[in-house]
């Protein structure tokens, strides 16, 4: 008799699993917009990203694997998987494992505020912008754990240029984000794409777009900003003591950091899901989203690398200063009484 | 339920205080440190000061956690361990007793002076415009004044740096 | 509720934690295994290691740091300040000014002394 009984209760809990696993909000996190167009996203931003350097430097890039090598970073995630995770003599290795971890889960964790449609998002949060600031602001010490946990001098000094480099880029990102907030009167994400309907603002805040756009490219160690991955110079930078699959989350983290800060980029100034409805709003944030990160990749192979000086000081104070200068101009912007055109 | 969250995340901040104070290596105990601090902005959030949780994590785990770290790895000997914590704590040492008054005296004071409700109190969502507006419209002066606080703060703080870089390649001019 | 999205974002880091760590755990079981001292002494460009490697590298940067704390508490009023900044009365608008105008004064500053030692 007993044996009957344990078989309700069991029942039950299959059947409430069965409920979350098929519930609209675990699809969203697990399939789109959430895991699985995390992972393709990244994928296909390493093939594009690859394929447009090529052409910019007169080559064809990848090519063999499948048709015009879309299926080369398949190719790449099995070969890194398979390769050793050679753990460095005097490195900590479980930090290291640690921190690569940490790092992927911080680079995705943004998308979750990221409006895909008009009620397509995951968890709508009334200080989404303020999470995203909060998450960007753990990177620097992530960084800085792995590059001094390698115990390696190309990987620490390239982990203390990667600390330096993004807390110099930082705070011109959040003032100059500051303009929009002052607009439109909230911090939720949906709310400010919804209030874009008039006007996109890359327009009216172009000197904030500017700004947030060069510390985009700074947080996301990309030309010309990628002096601590600097190939000829660092090898690569906090990452070179990584190998093999510690590798491959490394690189995912740095991608997935790419592919949100271009999410974040289209909601904030280009509109997000807004646009004539014959493409369903999903695929407006995705293309947006994907013409953006092609304007940063043909940036990476046209520029060349700023010194870390030079780097730091434009950060503090030049971007700075512009960044509170589109302060002053969303404030004459507002008394002049334009305030109304994005006021949801 | 947020009874359980409650005790999950105080228990993680305790603990990992305790492990900050203990570990073997400088940079674990600030990584213990910084997880503190998270679970900090985790009961921030429980008590509906969403804003002020997210900026804990920005400015400590974000600024003063890599402050020290970056500290302890540049001004430091080679191996980071503490050479002369080879005596445990005593019982003849002042410190657990005034801990344990501390904590008695705080006990008591809970216990003694806090309303009795069989009801848990209502979760309030502190309203992110109300803050603003009444920042704004009560301590408007008090944070301009904080501004040329934090102004002089950098500024000293520059300076203090510049005085300490005695060599100097060419003779400049203050 | 408000707790309701954090939660979301609890299962998410989940999903993801789960993922990193499935990937980890392959590559460390699947991955060749080929332990000997050339293959892990770290990299110095083929070179045998020479010297400490955590070594006083920036520290001539260590000031941004401490802008770095002071800006980030700044930021944190100027976003209180600026969220309600279209319904305030005027007066307090000007102190927004005043605020954001202060802050000039140490990037003036660090401007000036950066200009004037080449360590900067």
């Amino acid at each position: 008799m007993t044996q009957l009984q344990v078989l309700p209760g069991l029942q039950e809990m299959v059947d409430s699993l069965v409920k979350i696993v098929t519930s609209r909000t675990f699809l969203e996190i697990v399939i789109f917009p959430g895991l699985l167009n995390v992972l393709l996203s990244v994928a296909f931003l390493t093939w594009l990203e690859r394929k447009i350097i090529a052409r910019v430097q007169l080559r064809i890039g990848p090519l063999y694997a499948g048709i015009w090598g879309v299926l080369q970073p398949i190719a790449d995630f099995v070969k890194l998987l398979f390769k050793e995770m050679i753990s460095p003599e005097l490195a900590d290795v479980k930090l290291l494992m640690l921190c690569a971890l940490g790092l992927m889960m911080l680079a995705a964790a943004p998308i979750v505020t990221i409006p895909f449609g008009e009620a397509f998002v995951i968890a709508n949060m009334d200080i989404g912008l303020i999470f995203v600031f909060a998450v960007m602001s753990l990177f620097p010490s992530v960084l800085l754990l792995i590059g001094w946990g390698s115990n390696s001098k190309y990987s620490f000094l390239g982990g203390l240029r990667s600390l330096f480099q993004q807390v110099a880029y930082e705070i011109p990102m959040w003032l100059s984000v500051l303009g929009i907030v002052m607009l439109t009167g909230t911090l939720n994400l949906a709310e400010i794409v919804r209030a874009q309907q008039k006007v996109w603002f890359v327009i009216p805040q172009v000197l904030g777009f500017a700004v947030f756009f060069t510390a985009a490219l700074a947080e996301l160690e990309r030309t010309p900003f990628d002096l601590p991955e600097a190939e000829t110079e660092l090898v690569m930078g906090w990452m070179t003591e990584l190998s093999g699959a510690a590798f491959m989350v490394g690189f995912m983290a740095m991608y997935t950091k790419f592919y949100v800060m271009s999410a974040l980029i289209t909601t904030l100034f280009l509109g997000g899901w807004l646009g004539p409805a014959i493409i369903p709003e999903p695929i407006w944030v995705v293309l947006k989203t994907f013409l953006v990160a092609v304007v940063i990749v043909t940036i990476r192979g046209t520029f060349p690398r700023v010194r870390v000086d030079i780097l730091l000081r434009t950060g503090w104070m030049r971007l700075l200063l512009l960044a509170l200068v589109n302060i002053v101009v969303t404030v004459i912007l507002i008394w002049l009484g334009l305030g109304w055109v994005w006021r949801v | 339920m947020p009874d359980m969250i409650f005790l999950a995340l105080s228990a993680v901040v305790v603990a990992s205080a305790v492990f900050a104070l203990e570990a073997k290596e400088l940079i674990y105990g600030t990584i213990g440190l910084g997880v503190s601090l998270v679970g900090v902005a985790g009961l921030f959030m429980l008590l509906g000061a969403e804003y002020l949780a997210m900026f804990q994590v920005a400015v400590y785990v974000g600024a003063v956690v890599v402050l020290i770290l970056f500290t302890i790895m540049l001004v430091r000997r080679e191996s980071g361990r503490i050479v002369d914590e080879e005596e445990p704590a005593s019982f003849g040492s002042v410190g657990i007793y005034v801990a344990a008054l501390v904590a008695l005296a705080v006990a008591g004071a809970v216990i003694l002076l806090a309303p009795v409700s069989p009801v848990a109190p209502e979760f309030y969502q502190v309203q992110l415009q109300d803050l603003g507006r009444s920042l704004a419209a009560s301590y408007g002066v008090a944070l301009v004044i904080l501004g040329l606080v934090i102004g002089a703060a950098v500024v000293g703080g520059l300076t203090l740096v510049k005085i300490d870089r005695e060599e100097k390649p060419s003779g400049t001019t203050e | 509720m408000a707790l309701g999205s954090w939660s979301l974002v609890a299962i998410f880091e989940l999903v993801i934690l789960v993922t990193t760590v499935s990937l980890l755990a392959f590559g460390w079981l699947m991955g060749a295994k080929g332990k000997n001292p050339i293959r892990d002494a770290p990299f110095e460009s083929g070179q045998t290691r020479l010297g400490e490697a955590r070594l006083r590298y920036m520290m001539q940067y260590y000031p941004y740091l401490i802008m770095y704390v002071a800006f980030d508490v700044i930021a944190m009023f100027l976003f209180t300040w600026g969220l309600v900044f279209a319904t305030l009365p005027f007066a307090q608008e000007y102190l927004f000014l005043i605020f954001v105008a202060i802050l000039v004064v140490p990037l003036w500053y660090a401007l000036h002394i950066s200009g004037r030692r080449d360590l900067w």
